[in-house]
């Protein structure tokens, strides 16, 4: 069992590795916290428990809302959806991205130009303005629609790298021995090209779950959501239109904001790693000291006559 | 030149699909938002008015083609209509007001976070494993995935609402008369410094993993070798040999994070109440004024062409091989 590749490669990928370590269980954390919302908070979200904007305490560990709900209970129901928004939106894109990429990369020629040159508007386009324009003339948009928009307007970047990789691996040998040997253009693509992309496919999903949570946030902060849904985002735009930091009631923003802020760090600490796997350049840490000791122990040996 | 004919025939189709996309987006949308308009106005607004809105966003009668053609018309004579929020004032003068203080925002902004991102890039990854490498990308990655709104929020609590250093709203003291005295000047400076320093956060981290990436992949050439064997000084290869050539596919990347700064644009200049195109454009959908929205998006798809023209030009005097 504990030879299985994939225990192995897990070893591999988190020994000496903080970033991914803490990375990878502050998402964890999060997410089992947000599934199992109603089984930790006691009060219901959308339930008056208390007076309004009652400071943390040891009844209400996050304090209240203005409108006297509870914010503990509230920023665990909120994340389900915001989670979900930004998984969502996170499989669209990188649905689009490898189809666009691989196609573009792998078929080369006309096609690759038709799509690329599609890319290059998408990705051209200010993605965020473009979101609020279609939210606004949508009226208020549910988190389905939000993920749905984000998922369908920010595929052009990862189209991009994916293309530019699948190039490189496309004029490998073992392709041109797959295609030699008459294997067929969808095997190729899907048995020999696809897992070698695999680490930049996740590095770029959980670029976009990053970037969806924000982009979420952001639409429902400028109140283009529907403020009848509890996420993160409609927490931050209630939080706003009452003013809770000139009043004094800093917990009504500064949780919700902190929660994306944590999960989105998360990802970003998990995704540094990633990219680590995709480019053994990349990686910091403490065994670069280690082989600059030994380099400077080998050199003071050659120096000495 | 044939590098620069390329490119602008690209922004000439990416401008046109913006002005299409304007163009579609209100006959898509269920009911008509003209009606909508004329209820938001609450009969402010005349007859003719409505019927201009109509012509504005494109529905005179007539055919689909005649329809675009004269929304393009409007769009390339720069006669968008009037608003509706400062209704009769025409959607292009208020406009006009609002640029300056955007381009500045996030013209400043952007140079201060490329110029900063890049150094501590540079020198993270020359280094590498020392101090700046092993704790700057990680901390980065922190700040770079707070929301831009709270970060705003908090520091404006903080600085402008708490301690007063700095001023609560405003582009610059109305008090005084916009010229180029002393008076002027830093009061405009005085009012810019926490958004800038707000975009700054916002943006300065994808500059340096960019910049760090990119060295670390040149930093393994020979010619670095071959310049280390020289014996040139670190300071001459960090700069000439290996920067320089690690900046090419940073330049790259500047078209997705120009549509960041934009995009951070919008909420930080809704925080400090900054008068430039972001918070009119939150205004605006406040107060359902759909003509000057689909102008405010067209100036920033404007804003981020250009920026990406200057990127291109950039790219021209870094890579000698284009200009033939």
């Amino acid at each position: 069992m504990l030879s299985h590749p994939v225990i192995k490669f897990l070893r591999r990928f988190y020994r000496g590795n903080t970033a991914a370590i803490l990375g990878s269980l502050i998402v964890v954390t999060v997410i089992i916290m947000s599934v199992s919302a109603s089984l930790i908070a006691e009060n219901e979200p959308n339930k008056r428990v208390a007076r309004g904007h009652q400071p943390p305490s040891a009844e209400l560990w996050l304090g209240s809302t203005r409108s006297g709900k509870d914010v503990f209970s509230q920023v665990l129901h909120g994340g389900k959806i915001s989670l979900l928004v930004a998984f969502g939106a996170a499989v669209i894109t990188t649905v689009i991205a490898v189809v666009v990429g691989v196609s573009a990369g792998y078929f080369g020629g006309r096609v690759d130009e038709i799509l690329m040159s599609i890319t290059n508007i998408v990705l051209v386009f200010p993605q965020l303005p473009l979101l609020i324009i279609l939210a606004a003339f949508l009226g208020q948009v549910g988190p389905l629609i939000i993920a749905l928009i984000i998922g369908l307007s920010s595929w052009a970047w990862g189209a991009r790298v994916i293309r530019s990789q699948t190039m490189t691996i496309r004029n490998k040998e073992f392709i041109l021995a797959a295609e030699v040997m008459g294997e067929s253009k969808w095997r190729i693509i899907f048995v020999e090209i696809l897992p070698n992309l695999i680490s930049i496919v996740v590095g770029g999903a959980m670029g976009t779950c990053i970037y969806a949570l924000m982009a979420e946030a952001g639409l429902e902060f400028l109140g283009l959501g529907d403020p009848t849904i509890i996420t993160w985002g409609t927490m931050l735009f209630w939080a706003q239109s009452n003013a809770a930091f000139i009043v004094g009631a800093w917990w009504d923003m500064v949780v919700p904001g902190a929660a994306i802020a944590i999960f989105g760090g998360g990802l970003a600490l998990l995704n540094m790693s990633i990219d680590q796997i995709s480019n053994p350049k990349l990686k910091t840490g403490s065994y670069i000291k280690t082989w600059r000791r030994m380099k400077a122990e080998v050199e003071a040996q050659r120096l000495q006559p | 030149m044939n590098f620069v004919v390329r490119r602008f025939s690209f922004y000439f189709i990416a401008i046109m699909v913006a002005i299409t996309f304007n163009f579609v987006i209100p006959r898509l949308m269920p009911g008509d938002p003209v009606d909508a308009l004329f209820a938001a106005a609450q009969g402010r607004m005349p007859l003719e008015t409505l019927q201009a809105y109509k012509e504005m966003l494109g529905f005179v009668d007539g055919p689909m083609w005649v329809q675009y053609l004269k929304y393009i018309k409007s769009i390339f004579t720069w006669d968008l209509g009037p608003t509706i929020m400062l209704y009769p004032l025409p959607v292009t003068e208020l406009l006009a007001v609002k640029v300056p203080w955007t381009v500045g925002l996030a013209g400043m902004s952007t140079v201060i976070s490329i110029f900063i991102g890049l150094i501590i890039g540079t020198y993270a990854s020359y280094h590498r494993g020392g101090f700046v490498d092993r704790f700057m990308p990680g901390f980065w990655a922190f700040v770079g995935a707070m929301p831009q709104p709270v970060t705003a929020l908090f520091i404006f609590f903080i600085l402008a609402l708490s301690w007063k250093w700095f001023p609560l709203s405003y582009g610059a003291n109305p008090d005084l008369d916009p010229g180029l005295t002393w008076e002027y000047v830093s009061s405009v400076l005085h009012h810019a410094v926490l958004p800038i320093s707000c975009m700054i956060l916002g943006g300065i981290g994808a500059w340096i993993f960019n910049m760090r990436n990119a060295m670390i992949n040149v930093l393994g050439e020979d010619y670095i070798t071959m310049a280390k064997a020289k014996g040139l000084s670190h300071g001459r290869i960090m700069t000439h040999y290996a920067a320089r050539n690690a900046l090419l596919p940073v330049v790259t990347a500047v078209s997705m994070q120009i549509g960041f700064v934009m995009a951070g644009a919008i909420f930080i200049e809704t925080v400090f109440n900054y008068p430039g195109v972001g918070l009119l454009l939150f205004k605006a959908l406040g107060s359902r004024d759909y003509p000057t929205m689909q102008a405010c998006f067209l100036l920033i798809v404007v804003f981020v062409l250009v920026a990406n023209f200057i990127a291109d030009l950039l790219y021209l005097w870094l890579d000698p091989r284009l200009r033939t």
